[in-house]
């Protein structure tokens, strides 16, 4: 039947649309766009052809900005969803008195993240901060290190942060998925011998499988996001160790008034996001496809 | 606190200018804008005047002053933009220069930067306000010349700072027996006397690289000789060559002699100055902006300056002083340029230049002449004016982008990452 009024579910979707274009579409043009010119963010435009990406092509802190933000995700997947998801699991099983200790793990995804970095850079602070004060009052004083300002520990170092803050979070998100597996499965379990161990690897964890897919999804692209932390931690440094694609784009942009080669930067960073995201769907669609094979 | 009279403000005011003038007219031109000194009198609408955060002592009297002009000039709205100041410094200036509320006065620093200011139509030409205008009589002719750019006058001078001279703690240093050091072999010797009594010698916060770059920076402009500094921070030279090598090896022997805390790279400017005001660090390489710092943070803490040691056989001046002339610049776009200029010559009167004392800023206006002065910073006025070389600071005098750089080349050196072999070809090659 032929709609009498074909453009109604065009009115619908117009709000939507045009916010879209005008908050998405436009800027990723623009940048897309400026990333062809040697454009200082007031000046003129020069059209200077694919030349921001050649250089990118060559400009090793850029690749080292990729190798960190990798082992920076490879560190979160563990501090933050591994840890959430065993968190979640204990919380489960020992349900009485949970509650205050839910609310304490949770309580630092509610803090800004700006004030989470200006604590732990006290934490951290070599001079006069806990971490260094407690290792030498316990007569650990080969263990204190500049933990932020040597390039062996400084990744690791903020990294162990983003696990504090977000360990919580993924932790409420698996907590809520381990609330929907059936009692019966797990008294089934339990009836055939199983161990609460192997009852939470063997029987709950597939059960939630959907929800830590989301969760590696939503940690692996916050990474990719992250720049707060790491821009009050350690602005990049100490010598690039710490510098992501995010710190090194807003330096070179806001710092170096390169918009043309920030541009070019931006658009590289948002095709490997979209390559990883197309990576995993395709590897969750292959696993799909071979359970329901077996 | 000892309090002198400072006479010295306007000699340095000439002797600051006349070097830092000629960087900044030493650079080529091919604008042929005309002198641009309106007769327009627009007596009504917004006067926007941008700066950096002075802090909030300066800042109330800037309010001060927008509320004497709107009250002295109806009709007209000043509206004042304090941005922060590394936001300002980088891409906050050009940002509102190219908006299109753009101020029509703005800060900026004498050098490069201002010549950028005029090339790009932003800066008009002052001459005939500075010279026979309202902006006439306020200050000695020559403090213009560092606002002078091809032979125009661009700049309405406010402040001279000293960036970097090396504090130390008086009580320290006496109770170890040791002096001020004025030489790089009395400067080793006191790491070496401060390290064994558990101090650490020299405290600086690197994190954003510009604390013990610009102090770095002079030391090697002494060793390399100021032109070859200059030159290679306008990429005219490169610095992959002997003389940066041995001036990069000079701060590799900082680092051996941990002659700095091993935190510097790690923390920011206000941690290491806390080092210093706490008693840990005997020394503190940072500006004259240190002494109304200090007297807030550790008012019990008795210390004082000393400009940079000399450097054995260096080719530069071994008496520079590192230092930038501030001022304000009218916007050649602005429609209200007069107007700008009496808000200008209002800031600058007696009765402000007093009350932007009283706030630990001292403007370069004769009248400042006759204040009281803490006797530190008139001693550093005083320095900066009988200094035969002014050095530019690599972030305000250079691209800020090659600034960025060298911070990174010689914070590498001093953390012991790079030799000064390696600093300097990658330096070099970065900036090729």
């Amino acid at each position: 039947m032929k709609p009498q009024k074909p453009w109604v579910p065009f009115l619908f979707v117009a709000p939507a649309l045009t916010f879209f274009i005008f908050a998405v579409l436009v800027p990723m043009i623009a940048t897309a766009g400026f990333s062809f010119t040697d454009w200082n963010g007031f000046g003129e435009f020069n059209f200077v052809g694919f030349a921001n990406y050649i250089e990118l092509a060559s400009d090793n802190i850029f690749a080292k900005s990729f190798t960190n933000v990798f082992l920076y995700i490879l560190a979160t997947l563990v501090l933050e969803v591994l840890v959430g998801l065993c968190l979640a699991g204990l919380i489960s099983v020992q349900k009485s008195g949970s509650l205050w200790f839910r609310v304490a793990l949770f309580a630092p995804v509610m803090l800004p993240m700006v004030v989470v970095a200006v604590l732990w850079s006290f934490i951290y602070n070599p001079d006069f901060g806990l971490v260094n004060s407690v290792l030498s009052a316990a007569g650990l004083e080969d263990w204190t290190r500049i933990w932020l300002g040597d390039p062996d520990t400084a990744l690791w170092a903020i990294s162990l942060v983003s696990g504090w803050v977000f360990s919580g979070f993924f932790m409420v998100i698996f907590y809520s998925a381990l609330q929907q597996v059936p009692t019966e499965l797990s008294e089934a379990a339990r009836i055939d011998g199983a161990s609460e161990w192997r009852i939470f690897w063997s029987v709950k964890i597939p059960f939630i499988r959907n929800a830590i897919e989301v969760g590696v999804l939503l940690c692996v692209t916050g990474a990719f996001q992250g720049f707060d932390l790491f821009f009050v931690l350690t602005n990049g440094g100490p010598f690039n160790a710490t510098e992501i694609p995010t710190t090194l784009l807003v330096r070179t942009v806001f710092r170096n008034a390169d918009v043309g080669y920030g541009s070019a930067m931006a658009v590289v960073l948002t095709l490997v996001i979209l390559i990883v995201g197309w990576m995993f769907l395709r590897i969750r669609k292959w696993n799909d496809q071979k359970e329901l094979r077996t | 606190m000892l309090k002198i009279k400072s006479t010295a403000v306007v000699a340095l005011a000439a002797a600051s200018a006349l070097v830092l003038g000629a960087c900044a007219s030493s650079s080529d031109t091919t604008t042929d804008t005309e002198a641009v000194t309106s007769t327009e009198s627009v007596s009504e609408g917004t006067l926007r005047v941008a700066m950096g955060s002075p802090g909030e002592a300066q800042i109330a009297v800037w309010d001060q002053v927008a509320a004497q002009f709107e009250m002295t000039n109806p009709g007209i709205d000043v509206e004042m933009n304090y941005v922060d100041d590394d936001l300002y410094q980088t891409i906050g200036l050009p940002n509102l220069l190219s908006g299109r509320d753009a101020p029509d006065v703005y800060f900026e620093w004498a050098g490069s930067r201002l010549a950028e200011r005029y090339e790009g139509g932003y800066a008009a030409d002052l001459t005939s306000y500075m010279t026979d205008g309202v902006l006439s009589g306020i200050w000695e002719d020559s403090t213009f010349s560092s606002g002078e750019y091809n032979d125009k006058l661009l700049l309405v001078p406010h402040k001279a700072d000293v960036t970097n001279v090396l504090w130390y703690n008086v009580d320290m240093f006496n109770e170890l027996g040791i002096t001020p050091p004025e030489t790089w072999s009395e400067l080793m010797e006191v790491c070496r006397v401060v390290s064994e009594a558990g101090f650490i010698p020299m405290a600086s916060g690197n994190k954003d690289f510009w604390a013990a770059g610009n102090w770095l920076g002079h030391l090697t402009s002494r060793v390399v000789g100021e032109d070859v500094y200059d030159s290679a921070l306008a990429q005219r030279t490169s610095f992959n060559t002997p003389e940066w090598v041995e001036a990069f090896g000079y701060i590799k022997e900082l680092a051996d002699n941990g002659c700095v805390n091993e935190s510097a790279n790690a923390i920011a400017d206000n941690e290491g100055a806390q080092l210093f005001f706490q008693g840990e660090a005997a020394m503190h390489p940072i500006g004259s902006w240190l002494v109304s710092w200090a007297i807030g943070e550790a008012p019990d803490l008795n210390f004082d300056y000393v400009n940079l040691p000399a450097m054995p056989n260096g080719a530069g001046d071994q008496g520079s002083v590192i230092g930038v002339v501030t001022g304000y610049v009218i916007n050649e776009k602005s429609p209200m340029k007069d107007k700008a200029a009496e808000f200008l010559a209002l800031a600058n009167n007696a009765e402000f230049v007093a009350k932007f004392i009283e706030a630990e800023a001292v403007p370069l206006a004769l009248s400042a002449a006759n204040a009281e002065l803490d006797d530190r910073t008139a001693r550093l006025n005083s320095m900066l004016a009988s200094s035969n070389t002014i050095v530019g600071p690599p972030d305000t005098d250079y691209d800020l982008e090659v600034a960025d750089f060298f911070y990174r080349a010689v914070a590498a050196v001093m953390g012991g990452v790079s030799t000064p072999e390696e600093a300097a070809a990658e330096l070099a090659a970065a900036i090729e």
